[in-house]
């Protein structure tokens, strides 16, 4: 095989970006309510993959990764709307970003970049922890976010929803980002950063040996994975049209932790794998709740379920498959046997 | 033999054909019947907020159906679930409207009706909002078609001011927000507005607290240490965190009447304070059999009948409110065009309902001024004590400026 | 000096509920390694036994009619018995998993239990009279306390006292911290090692329903989601105190009641609803200063 592609690896982000290709086309034979579903995923792809470079790498589980989904999604909602509006309904907005009226491009990658700077902050100073507790400095963070934002009226709109934001994102729009998302962690991946950060999840101290400073590869990871999910954010509010700071708190958090977890967050393709096998399931739980006919008969799960059996399909996938469905193995083209990127052992918690 | 990895690409894919195939939607059957859309929260946990609302525009719809329909044509229901979801409700939305909804209710609460109420707004038609209380469940928010039928948070505070000062005497009061939603702080804005205009009412502190928080302890010892208790308080939230609240307050031995907003009507949640007096909520109508208007009671009557159970508060009353002034604008209008109901309703000044006047401008798709009833529970036991409609509107200003 | 005595006792009261669940989850993590976010939700599905399962907005009680000591010992028990299943159905499978996947396992369980109860209970918080007598306040040296903080605080002063001697010095508390340890080693050794874990989670999900239980003699409600805020502190309160020491856990829980009381009662009236944000800034802080927690313990010292 050519040496460049195998040198790159670039086998795994290929397949991994046809087949969301070839998810957005089936897409197309649906009704636009399946359209929309295939956006939603696409979003949540780039948003899983943004935890994905941080929490995948270093081994730390961050609760706090929604916060920057939330600063790109209101950095997008600031730039993109009309200014007569803003001047209406966040009077407290500073003149140059009340009469801002950006391209939708050029906003979501800016509100990225802002979440980033914020990452690079905060970043700074918690990732001098290890282990649970940069966790729960993680979550600090997003309380803290969760708090300034429901309260901030002037500049926020407070707990209450902004409406108004422009809508240009459909399912290519989300298809090129997430091909983006896919890309940029996979370039971290192979790099040095990514190596280097991976080393030091595996044995800090012989890490710390060969000269490895762990501080600054999570900084990198965090920052970079800060700004993937930023994107997310600037996608998900310019596709809803709606935001809110409870949209970015701990439900989401949740859901995106585990779709990461079930997927197997020891790599790329267990990420993208673990959206859309959940997705998938909830979409379906979902139609069935509503009733689904086939033929002359209806099937209809009682309401209220849809939640308790993804509830318990996901206890169950992480008990069958504790190092997650992909067990931190790519996906890989072409089919045959390559060495695994990076074996996740089951460790006895010590 | 399939390969593991192979298997597991063809169940997703055939997963989602499945899916695919599944989703086709039954498209809208023009002709008789007019389509109404109700893209509400079936489960999840706005659902207890959502149903009786809902319940009671179908009571009205059953009644206009009764009488023949609406310009001679059969009002069809069609159903889709929010799930609670912001997502979900865009596409329950646009579910609804695509099997031909000409209007389109969304949900109660202005963060999960919005993503619904857009889609409509898109598609050019009109929405109406359960019982937002927000300003922006209007034009202001969501679109020129887009109304609610309920009472704004800041005109339920202003009553209380108003009443409070003319009918109780109050002279001093303490504000306690409940900083966690967006309506709490809509009361507080209407009282704080009305209390400025208000000779001889001070307002002795503030302060905050969340619906969450277990214990209020430290508000608590705020208000014991002025030095005399003041005449009343603004107590700005709803349940379970103002049940809690007036709980502890209460044990604490804090007599002050206190001042709602319509949010803890209801006698459901009233065992948590055993023996409440000197609480006062405004609310729409009567859900205790005492209303003015006897059609309120008649309406209780139904409902239960219908239900299984009479209305939990009053904002079930919206609801039908929502079908009410929409059915009259449409037969104005003779129409259901979107643009000429608008106007229509838009038109309306005073419009009487049995729960009192309704007004829509061109600049406010929302009451910022209505006729309250005032509730009042005593023992534990709550009635309707009198009426107050307060004397000026809320400005759009106050309204915008939270 | 009366202000500074309310003070102190306000920042008791609100700390000793924070310490009670923080207890139920420093017992897990200490015995098991494992952070149980189901650990809410378990309170609250214990509680809302207290009431019929009913969509309406009235809830006839069912156990919450019942006698006093009838009624605490059925919540107990619930308690006990739900966390034990948990641990049978759930936990016994993922005992050589990564922390990462406990932990996501943990929080799908308990986010089944919730969406059980809303689809029992309906999201309408359901008014509980429960020992309204105890609100009622009482004078200590000018500051006025409610019986019932007093009641929390000697509680979780009890428990504490308790739990720790009951894992250090009793037969009990040394075959759980074994099995733990090593569960192999410690069956062949003798120690009946599925039943002692099985004991610590049926003890930890008791707690949990105590919490329960003075948290609705509080409020006054039971409500889906009232388990969230409080455990999310309780959580925090753990790590603060040093993962896996009880005493930790409890100091930890005080502390954060402490610094929510004093923002509460000292930042001007605009500040006041950033609240929260001064206190995780305040725990980020103390983190950096004290990673590992306020009382350090062997299990979670690093080892080159």
């Amino acid at each position: 095989m050519n040496p460049f592609f195998q040198r790159h690896r670039l086998g795994t982000p290929l397949v991994l970006c046809l087949a969301l290709l070839l998810m957005t086309l089936l897409s197309f034979t649906g009704s636009a309510g399946l359209q929309r579903t295939v956006t939603e995923i696409l979003i949540r792809v780039v948003m899983v993959v943004g935890l994905f470079i941080f929490v995948g790498h270093s081994g730390v589980m961050s609760f706090g990764h929604m916060a920057f989904v939330g600063i790109g999604a209101y950095g997008v909602a600031w730039t993109t709307m009309e200014p007569s509006m803003k001047l209406l309904m966040l009077p407290g907005l500073h003149t140059l970003l009340q009469q801002a009226d950006l391209p939708w491009v050029f906003a979501t990658v800016l509100g990225a970049l802002l979440a980033a700077f914020v990452a690079l902050l905060a970043g700074s100073v918690i990732l001098r922890l290890s282990g649970i507790a940069a966790s729960i400095a993680t979550f600090s963070l997003l309380a803290i976010f969760n708090v300034i934002y429901s309260n901030w009226d002037t500049v926020t709109g407070g707990a209450s929803s902004i409406v108004g934001i422009p809508t240009p994102v459909e399912d290519w729009q989300a298809l090129a980002f997430a091909v983006l998302a896919i890309v940029l962690a996979h370039l971290h991946s192979i790099s040095r950063y990514g190596l280097g950060l991976r080393s030091v999840r595996e044995e800090p101290v012989a890490a710390q040996s060969c000269g490895i400073n762990a501080w600054r590869q999570l900084l990198v990871a965090f920052v970079l994975s800060a700004f993937v999910c930023g994107l997310g954010g600037g996608l998900d509010a310019q596709f809803l049209g709606v935001v809110n700071p409870d949209a970015y708190y701990l439900s989401r958090t949740f859901t995106c932790l585990t779709m990461l977890v079930i997927g197997g967050s020891a790599s790329l393709s267990g990420a993208v794998t673990g959206v859309i096998v959940l997705s998938v399931l909830i979409e379906l739980l979902v139609r069935f709740e509503a009733g689904v006919t086939l033929g002359a008969m209806t099937i209809h799960l009682p309401t209220g379920s849809q939640e308790i059996v993804v509830g318990v399909v996901m206890v169950l996938m992480l008990i069958r498959r504790p190092a997650g469905l992909m067990r931190g193995r790519d996906w890989s083209w072409p089919m045959r046997s390559t060495p695994a990127k990076a074996n996740l052992k089951a460790r006895t918690p010590n | 033999m399939l390969s593991p990895r192979l298997f597991r690409t063809a169940v997703v894919l055939t997963t989602f054909l499945t899916g695919a195939v599944a989703s086709s939607v039954a498209l809208a059957q023009a002709g008789k019947d007019l389509v109404i859309g109700f893209a509400n929260a079936k489960s999840g946990w706005v659902e207890a907020y959502d149903t009786p609302a809902r319940r009671a525009a179908m009571v009205r719809i059953d009644e206009i159906n009764a009488a023949g329909g609406l310009m001679g044509r059969h009002l069809k229901v069609v159903e889709t679930d929010t799930k609670s979801d912001r997502a979900q409700s865009a596409k329950a939305g646009l579910d609804a409207l695509d099997q031909g909804a000409e209007l389109l209710v969304v949900s109660c609460d202005y963060d999960f009706g919005s993503p619904a109420a857009l889609q409509a707004q898109k598609k050019g038609k009109l929405s109406f909002f359960l019982c937002a209380e927000d300003i922006k469940a209007g034009i202001q928010g969501v679109g020129k078609n887009s109304f609610s039928a309920s009472v704004l948070a800041a005109v339920q505070g202003a009553t209380m001011a108003e009443w409070a000062v003319a009918k109780r005497n109050v002279k001093q009061a303490y504000v306690l927000l409940d900083s966690t939603i967006e309506y709490d702080k809509g009361i507080c804005t209407g009282f704080d507005w009305m209390a400025e205009l208000q000779k001889g009412l001070t307002i002795v502190g503030r302060d905050t607290f969340k619906n969450g928080d277990a214990s209020i302890a430290a508000q608590i010892s705020r208000i014991k240490a002025l030095p005399k208790e003041p005449d009343a308080i603004m107590l700005c939230s709803y349940i379970p965190g103002a049940a809690s609240a007036v709980r502890q307050l209460r044990a604490a031995g804090i007599n002050s009447l206190i001042l709602n907003g319509s949010a803890v009507d209801g006698s459901y949640w009233l065992d948590s304070v055993p023996g409440l007096s000197n609480f006062v909520v405004p609310v729409q109508g009567s859900i205790y059999g005492d209303d003015p208007n006897p059609k309120v009671e008649e309406f209780n009557k139904t409902f239960a009948a219908k239900f299984g159970a009479r209305p939990s508060s009053t904002y079930a009353y919206p609801g039908y409110v929502l079908i009410d002034v929409w059915a009259k604008a449409v037969e104005r209008a003779k129409s259901t065009d979107a643009d000429k109901v608008t106007a229509e309703l838009e038109k309306m000044r005073n419009e009487p309902t049995i729960f009192g006047p309704r007004t829509f401008t061109k600049e406010i798709h929302h009451q910022n001024q209505a006729r309250m009833l005032i509730s009042e529970i005593k023992a534990g036991k709550p009635a309707i004590v009198d009426q107050w409609t307060i004397t000026k509107a809320v400005p759009l200003d106050v309204l915008l400026k939270k | 000096m009366t202000a500074a005595l309310q003070y102190l006792f306000d920042a008791l009261s609100l700390g000793s509920l924070y310490a009670l669940g923080a207890l139920g989850i420093a017992l897990i993590f200490g015995v098991m390694r494992l952070v149980n976010f189901a650990h809410g939700d378990v309170m609250t599905f214990a509680i809302f036994v207290l009431i019929a399962p009913t969509t309406e907005a009235v809830a006839p009680l069912w156990v919450g009619a019942w006698s006093t000591p009838l009624l605490v010992l059925t919540v107990l028990v619930a308690g006990a018995a739900l966390s034990i299943v948990s641990e049978w159905l759930v936990f016994r499978h993922l005992r050589h998993a990564t922390p990462a996947t406990t932990m996501m396992a943990s929080f799908a369980l308990g986010f089944v239990l919730q969406n059980t109860l809303l689809v029992l209970h309906s999201s309408r918080p359901k008014a509980v009279n429960l020992w309204p007598t105890l609100s009622a306040p009482m004078n200590l040296w000018g500051a006025r306390v409610p019986g019932l903080q007093l009641l929390m605080i000697g509680i979780t002063m009890a428990l504490l006292i308790g739990l720790a001697w009951m894992l250090k010095r009793s037969r009990v508390g040394l075959e759980m911290r074994v099995a733990a340890e090593n569960f192999d080693m410690a069956r062949m050794l003798g120690v009946k090692a599925n039943r002692v874990i099985l004991m610590a989670f049926g003890l930890s999900g008791t707690l949990a329903a105590l919490i329960g239980l003075l948290m609705v003699s509080q409020t006054g409600l039971v409500d889906i989601r009232m388990g969230g805020p409080m455990m999310l502190v309780a959580f925090v309160s753990t790590v603060i105190g040093g993962l896996g020491s009880l005493g930790g856990a409890v100091l930890g829980g005080f502390l954060i009641g402490a610094v929510s009381t004093a923002l509460q009662a000292w930042l001007p009236l605009d500040a006041r609803a950033f609240r929260d944000a001064f206190v995780y800034l305040a725990v980020i802080l103390l983190l950096l200063w004290r990673p590992d927690g306020l009382f350090v313990t062997s299990a979670v010292r690093q080892r080159v």
